[in-house]
């Protein structure tokens, strides 16, 4: 049983993913389509950032670390998969021969194995995140303190991973990586095959999402949201809600790192860089944080647009003020960012949701005056 | 046979201050009890003692013969007991019915409730509650647009799908008309008998209505306990309330 808005949501997110697996159709140009397929990765951790704030009010400024975590995973697994310059098949990679390292970490062997590699950028982000938040959440953190938490263990992971260079490549990343290899299939940074790859991969994290959302646990999420302590007094463990969703929105980044890895054929400290991490809360706040696919559509848009901007020769000094512009005019006007700009069209233009509303409540204010007057 | 919910000497104090002093009390199953006395006597601290939102410095609280004192507040709510607020407190950004659904819960855990719709099939019975309160023409309103009679409405609404055993009520009748309040009282005295039921309240005409026995405190303890025409005939209880017109002006 689906009511309509659910439907009508269920044709939007169908729409904006048909035209994401369209677009290749449209676009000749392997470099641009490479593009585009990064926008669509920083759109999917966007999203999974809708999930944990506008659902569930958790503003995690340290989003970026389950996608670094995630990215760092799929690094790991395709550095072992080039031949090193240095030393040959079977040796070690070159960052580590430069870095005096003698044989491969502990914890570099079992990402030999594609499956386990792909399994611990999703996990591992979903450990660490499920760690964090346990401690967070039990202990009733709540609000702006939970921002500062997330936001310093952001920071922590970074500096560990520059620090320890001779595991990490520390601030250089992990660079010069072989390609992909699933079930048969090469999956080039720069072809189709990568960008419905992750194409794909958006799709169904997002209708995952949205199912989170429809369920009864997205509604007391948002429950949560609204009056974390009421709903303690019907008995649901908050902590509990809080941390699963956490976790999913780490899941779901943490497989966004991963793409970026192939997209980009590096892994670097910035991928978890705190830098990183602020623009995706303002993708979120531009596109919307209380939509799904409108947070995901503004980091399309706002990367995209940074992109754009700061290439043309026009913009080349003033990019950065175009850019502030834009969030300054989105959070003046549309405080529910742009996804909210089609009901504000609605209520001004006569929309047959929003009207009768307004009506409804002068009359109930009517009859309660007149309850107060004993009429 | 035990007391339904017992309380034995129960103390909460705030950075020394004892709100709650060694406070006793004894409710049967299926009674309405009313928690009455003056500002600052502790009666709203009472109600955060037993659903665990404050937790007592000394004493112990039993529920059906189990001990609260230990637990944490969403486990108390699970063992059947259930709170109303005084300020009223509803999900305001979500829908009337949204609300209702949110406190409709038989089952609280995260994996059962991941794995079911929202607006299934059995909260069919919602809707019948929205009717009660009067309601139904709101269902799909975000709480955030009812007026305060209505959110207090709301709340109640809530508490009867919440369908718990112990009901806690703080001044359900703030800023409700005379006919509002009698319209509470009825529910109130529909509920009794299937529900335990405490309620904290100022309007003495309420408390008539519905009372069995009043338990009044002060200073944080029991000053007295007996049905309504002892109490206000009781010269302690004048004595508290000061004025010459009794707990009927108050």
């Amino acid at each position: 049983m689906m009511s309509k808005r659910t439907m009508r949501q269920v044709f939007v997110y169908g729409a904006v993913c048909l035209a994401i697996f369209l677009l290749p159709m449209l676009i000749n140009d392997d470099f641009l389509l490479n593009r585009f397929a990064r926008y669509l990765v920083l759109a999917m951790v966007s999203m999974a950032l809708a999930l944990s704030w506008g659902y569930a009010g958790i503003l995690n400024l340290g989003q970026a670390m389950s996608f670094g975590l995630g990215s760092y995973c799929m690094a790991m697994a395709l550095k072992l998969r080039t031949i090193p310059v240095h030393t040959g098949s079977e040796g070690l990679p070159d960052f580590m021969v430069w870095n005096n390292v003698e044989a491969l970490p502990w914890f570099w062997k079992p990402f030999y194995s594609m499956p386990f590699a792909i399994a611990a950028g999703i996990i591992g982000p979903m450990i660490v995140s499920a760690i964090l938040a346990w401690f967070m959440f039990r202990g009733r953190v709540t609000g702006v303190y939970v921002a500062i938490i997330t936001l310093a263990t952001l920071v922590v992971v970074n500096l560990v991973i520059i620090d320890q260079q001779w595991a990490t490549g520390g601030f250089n990343g992990i660079t010069d990586l072989a390609q992909l290899e699933l079930f048969g299939i090469t999956f080039d940074a720069y072809s189709a095959t990568t960008y419905y790859l992750i194409a794909i991969c958006l799709t169904v994290c997002l209708f995952l999402a949205l199912a989170v959302t429809k369920s009864k646990a997205g509604l007391i999420l948002q429950a949560i949201r609204d009056q974390e302590d009421r709903v303690r007094f019907f008995g649901y463990d908050v902590a509990l809600f809080k941390t699963m969703v956490f976790c999913i929105s780490a899941g779901i980044a943490g497989l966004a790192g991963m793409l970026y890895t192939i997209v980009m054929e590096f892994a670097s400290p910035t991928f978890l860089g705190v830098q990183l991490s602020l623009s995706i809360v303002i993708w979120c706040a531009v596109g919307g944080r209380q939509s799904l696919v409108g947070a995901l559509l503004g980091a399309i848009l706002v990367a995209g647009m940074q992109g754009a901007l700061s290439e043309s020769e026009v913009f080349l000094d003033t990019w950065t003020l175009v850019m502030g512009a834009l969030f300054v005019l989105v959070v003046l006007f549309l405080p529910n960012g742009i996804a909210s700009l089609g009901e504000k069209l609605t209520e001004k233009f006569g929309g047959r949701r929003a009207t009768p509303e307004p009506a409804k409540r002068g009359n109930s204010i009517a009859r309660s005056t007149k309850l107060a007057e004993g009429k | 046979m035990t007391a339904h919910l017992e309380l034995s000497d129960v103390s909460a104090s705030f950075n020394g201050f004892k709100a709650v002093n060694g406070l006793s009390l004894k409710v049967e199953k299926g009674e309405l009890r009313c928690l009455i006395g003056p500002n600052g006597a502790g009666k709203t601290t009472a109600l955060d003692l037993i659903c665990g939102k404050t937790v007592p410095s000394g004493g112990s609280i039993r529920f059906k013969g189990i001990e609260l004192g230990r637990h944490d507040d969403y486990q108390i709510a699970r063992s059947g007991v259930g709170r109303k607020f005084q300020v009223p407190s509803v999900f305001r950004q979500l829908t009337v019915r949204e609300n209702l659904e949110v406190a409709y819960c038989k089952r609280n855990g995260v994996l059962a409730n991941l794995l079911r719709w929202a607006h299934s099939a059995d909260s069919d019975g919602l809707d019948k509650l929205a009717e009660f309160v009067g309601l139904s023409d709101q269902l799909n309103v975000p709480a955030a647009h009812l007026s305060h009679g209505q959110t207090q409405w709301l709340e109640i609404a809530l508490l009867l799908a919440q369908d718990a055993e112990l009901i806690l009520l703080d001044e359900p009748t703030a800023g409700m008309t005379v006919q509002e309040t009698q319209k509470t009282a009825d529910i109130c005295n529909r509920l009794k008998g299937k529900h335990t039921i405490i309620v904290v309240e100022h309007d003495m005409g309420f408390v008539k209505a519905i009372g069995d026995i009043i338990s009044v405190m002060h200073q944080g303890k029991l000053l007295a306990e007996g049905p309504v025409a002892e109490i206000e005939n009781n010269p302690k209880v004048k004595q508290v309330y000061l004025g010459s017109v009794g707990i009927s002006g108050a």
